[in-house]
């Protein structure tokens, strides 16, 4: 990370939200992490990790439950509904399923103003120029403006949600698995146009994925989480190469990347994510972890420091048994 | 498996061909719409399309049986029973389309607010909206018309009012299911306010319902106002209403001349069956489970 | 021994369009495969391809719509295009099972896990409900759900998603059938559970000496679960032979572009030519179907590409393939 000032602080957040018969499903429980001006962050989980909720979190389209979330120094969980609109031009949100994404009886057109014309002073004509640019940009065919959703194709409503993103110039944009739906081939396009935008705008990015191969593409820091939790988190490049927690070495081996020389680790976690219901305490990979002690499940690990801002939470790190084995 | 699919239906702009499109694909619809029509024509036309005029009375001529100058024969003041069937349609449409657009001004935006909202809001909406359809419209109608004065206004009014909780109801029910939609979710990201969100974005995708549901409450209306006029409290005869027709005919039927009441009741069971195979037609093709699956 | 073979299979959907133009949809366009006895091959493209499509067909289960103008699928030595339904059903659901991409759906929702499991077994064949409950116990067992006496008290919806799925693995696999088609089988499962599904539907089919075709989107799926893969645009197989052979040789432009499209791939070589959309099903051009998007187009790319042979087993379709070298 940069010596400067982040543009996003995210401290000890945590979501519930209610259940059936009185019952809460943990979300999110405790989540801190920064974001400097043009990092990319990779949040990685499976269901119930919570990484889309941070999402929803971060771009107040849910309220937060406790914890506080400062963008460029300001907490948006207390700021007022006005003054939040305003402030949506600077933080964007991308979603996982384009097609419904789009409001179905707009044109692609009117939903590319719509950023410009809510943030701006701009008028009509200017805008029209404006919006033509991003369309251009996110090379998005400029008859699509005149369409509406049903008739473009996934990767190309992709386009127009990052178009629409991109609008308003926003200095962090979410993603929240923007290429998952989509098919191999199209999903590279859209990566190749997020890195150009990056590098173009230096937007700061907060990408939201289960897929590890496409974090490790497109992050600068990856976190891990599971069942809510921030298990492991740091540089791309350290935690891929030396994952240190149970979970993230149990996740590295369950993929399986498009090469058949590559030599498969077989770490098998042990059944299947419990629901984040209720959780009990302690470490929330304890019910799965092949490495598992007794005191992991009495409270939840403290963190420990690797180097370079890489941490795990593992009871396991302190005397280095940390290590799956085949 | 998917096939890309591409709608290629000759493409008719505006209102005309979305029209030809729907009565293409339901007979239904077709059938309803070509009785409204027809309908209406008579109703903007019946000043030319009419024999005679509908309140003026031929002494000499009462009671003549259908057949001659009279086609569809003449009442018991001596007025041709077939300018007033045709007159009557003016009293149809200008009592059902106001009523229509009434509920609607009243009915949808409330249905929006409270279904986007939630919360004590909607709870207090819905409950108000509950008690108005508890009582029983036809008594309702009767006592309101009775109280405030039997104009046509005071009926459009009424039934206006009394139907805008339906409308409210469906379009709720669509907005609680688009308000947690992804692309709702979008607009309010994108920095859109409460009244955009709710009137731009989430409005033109929860109003089919609600725009199926319109024939049949139009035809409610045609029924009740013409109820109203039979018993007495609505538009008042002369006034060539079919229920006020039908309320004077009715005391001849006994006499045996029928052509006074059953006129005008041919003419209000083909109106109110227009808009409900109208509206049966709609709701079929703007069903989306149908939409999914007709291809 | 070859298991199943499909010959030069044409599937078309013909509809009636709103404006009462009959139109015709090629959704697949000449696929040929086999399956060998004991042999694991992975069906891989991108969505309209016609992977599912080329299961169905297998399975006898197209229905009009879908035609089927030209080829020939034998299974077993008999061709299930032209067997009566009757025998037709001896097959499916016995000797060549299907496991579907949703676990949830495809459960009977008001039958229990066992009971759905005997009635897999008595509907094929006469067999007393104590020994159909037998072989269900063991058959959850090697599939290893936890527990089976529980989970055959089971409602469908009792199960989580890796658990449904599991249980559809064993309900493909109660008959000991030659021949599972996994159409998708981990879609949609969380990446730790995936894991753990596949490894034990390989385990299975090896250690039963039974075949099976996997349906997949997913390269890393194809190259660590498969012995041999076939790659298929737009109804076409365009490239054939052992996983080993065509990861390494890549000599069809399609797959190229596929293989390289994956984060892994962008890591180590940089984004290469990317994107592009499958031609219209409903108007194909002639000639090679790829070559709108194929950096390699050339005139000859106009007539029908032949199927050039490359090595054991390894076959591509396409006018260039000699002379692309390999990557």
């Amino acid at each position: 990370m940069t010596g400067q000032a982040p543009i996003l602080a995210v401290r000890d957040l945590v979501k519930r939200f209610p259940a059936a018969k009185g019952a809460q499903v943990h979300a999110v429980n405790g989540v801190s992490f920064e974001i400097a001006a043009g990092e990319t962050i990779g949040l990685v989980g499976e269901s119930g990790s919570g990484k889309s909720t941070i999402g929803l979190l971060v771009t107040r389209l849910i309220a937060v439950t406790a914890g506080s979330i400062l963008f460029g120094g300001r907490d948006i969980t207390t700021l007022p509904e006005a003054e939040m609109r305003a402030l949506r031009a600077e933080i964007q949100i991308v979603f996982q399923d384009p097609w419904g994404a789009l409001n179905p009886r707009m044109t692609i057109g009117r939903a590319l103003d719509e950023p410009l014309m809510l943030h701006t002073d701009l008028d009509a004509q200017t805008r029209r120029k404006r919006m033509l640019e991003i369309a251009d940009r996110v090379r998005l065919p400029r008859a699509s403006l005149e369409r509406f959703p049903h008739e473009l194709s996934g990767g190309q409503l992709q386009r127009v949600c990052i178009a629409r993103a991109i609008a308003t110039r926003p200095k962090l944009i979410v993603l929240d698995e923007p290429t998952s739906s989509l098919d191999l081939s199209v999903r590279a396009g859209i990566l190749q146009l997020l890195e150009e935008l990056r590098k173009e705008t230096g937007a700061a990015m907060l990408f939201i994925s289960h897929d590890l191969e496409t974090v490790e593409l497109v992050s600068d820091r990856v976190l891990v989480l599971y069942l809510g939790s921030v298990v492991e988190q740091g540089p791309t490049e350290a935690l891929f190469a030396s994952p240190a927690h149970p979970y993230t070495q149990t996740l590295l081996s369950a993929n399986l990347p498009p090469d058949p020389e590559a030599k498969l680790a077989r770490h098998r976690a042990l059944g299947e994510i419990p629901s984040p219901i209720n959780l009990p305490p302690g470490c929330a990979f304890a019910s799965r972890c092949p490495l598992v002690l007794p005191a992991c499940r009495e409270g939840m690990p403290a963190s420990h420091e690797l180097g370079q801002g890489h941490r795990a939470a593992c009871l396991r790190i302190a005397d280095g048994s940390n290590r799956l084995v085949d | 498996m998917s096939i890309a699919t591409t709608d290629s239906a000759p493409a008719r702009p505006g209102v005309i061909g979305w029209i030809i499109g729907l009565a293409r694909r339901s007979p239904t619809f077709a059938l309803g719409f070509a009785i409204v029509l027809v309908f209406a024509v008579l109703a903007l036309g019946a000043d030319w399309l009419a024999p005679f005029d509908p309140v003026q009375t031929f002494p000499f001529a009462v009671l003549k049986p259908p057949g001659g100058d009279f086609v569809l024969g003449s009442d018991g003041n001596g007025m041709d029973v077939l300018s007033r069937v045709i007159h009557g349609s003016r009293y149809a449409f200008g009592i059902s389309l106001p009523a229509g657009a009434l509920m609607v001004v009243i009915g949808v935006p409330l249905g929006v607010v409270a279904g986007y909202k939630g919360g004590v809001t909607d709870e207090v909406l819905i409950r108000i909206l509950d008690v108005l359809r508890a009582f029983p419209t036809i008594i309702l109608s009767l006592a309101v018309v009775a109280a405030a004065g039997a104009s046509l206004l005071n009926v459009v009014l009424v039934i206006g009012f009394l139907d805008s909780p339906i409308f409210a109801r469906i379009v709720r029910a669509e907005v609680l299911a688009l308000r947690s939609a992804t692309f709702v979710r979008a607009a309010v990201a994108v920095g859109n306010p409460p009244w955009r969100v709710m009137f731009v974005h989430i409005l033109p995708n929860a109003i089919m319902g609600a725009i199926a549901q319109l024939p049949v409450r139009m035809s409610w209306a045609v029924r009740i106002s013409a109820t109203l006029a039979f018993v007495g409290v609505g538009v008042q005869a002369p006034a060539p209403e079919w229920g006020a027709m039908i309320r004077q005919g009715a005391e001849f039927v006994i006499s045996g001349e029928w052509w006074v009441a059953t006129f005008p009741g041919l003419a209000l069971i083909a109106l109110v069956l227009g808009f409900n195979l109208l509206g049966d037609g709609l709701q079929d093709l703007l069903d989306p489970r149908r939409r999914a699956t007709g291809k | 021994m070859t298991l199943l073979s499909v010959e030069d299979l044409h599937v078309h959907f013909v509809t009636r369009g709103l404006d009462n133009r009959i139109r015709t949809a090629r959704a697949l366009n000449g696929v040929s495969f086999t399956v060998e006895q004991g042999e694991i091959v992975g069906l891989v493209g991108e969505t309209g391809a016609g992977k599912s499509l080329t299961a169905l067909a297998a399975m006898g289960l197209l229905r009009p719509p879908a035609m089927i103008p030209t080829g020939a699928i034998r299974f077993d030595g008999q061709n299930i295009l032209a067997l009566p339904p009757r025998e037709l059903n001896a097959i499916r659901g016995v000797r060549m099972t299907m496991i579907v991409q949703s676990p949830l759906t495809s459960l009977d929702p008001l039958a229990r896990v066992g009971d759905q499991l005997v009635r897999m077994q008595q509907q094929h064949s006469r067999i007393s409900r104590a020994e159909a409950v037998k072989r269900a116990l063991a058959v959850l067992d090697e599939v290893r759900v936890a527990d089976p006496e529980r989970r055959m008290r089971a409602w469908p919806h009792e199960l989580s998603g890796g658990m449904a799925q599991r249980v559809l693995i064993a309900m493909a696999l109660v008959n000991r059938p030659r021949l599972v088609i996994a159409d998708e089988p981990t879609t949609g499962l969380d990446v730790t559970v995936q894991a753990q599904v596949l490894d034990t539907l390989r385990d299975l089919v090896r250690a039963n000496g039974m075949s099976a075709i996997i349906i997949t989107h997913d390269l890393g799926v194809v190259a660590h679960h498969c012995d041999r893969m076939a790659v298929m645009f737009a109804g076409t197989i365009v490239e054939q032979g052992r996983v080993s052979d065509v990861f390494r040789e890549q000599r069809h432009p399609y797959t190229r572009a596929l293989i390289s499209a994956t984060p892994k791939r962008i890591a180590a070589q940089g984004f290469g030519q990317v994107g592009g959309t499958p031609p219209d099903l409903y108007n194909l051009p002639g000639g090679c179907l790829y070559r709108d998007r194929c950096g390699r187009a050339t005139e000859l790319c106009t007539s029908a590409p032949p199927l050039i042979g490359i090595g054991p087993g390894h076959g591509v379709l396409c006018h260039h393939a000699a002379e692309i070298p390999a990557p």
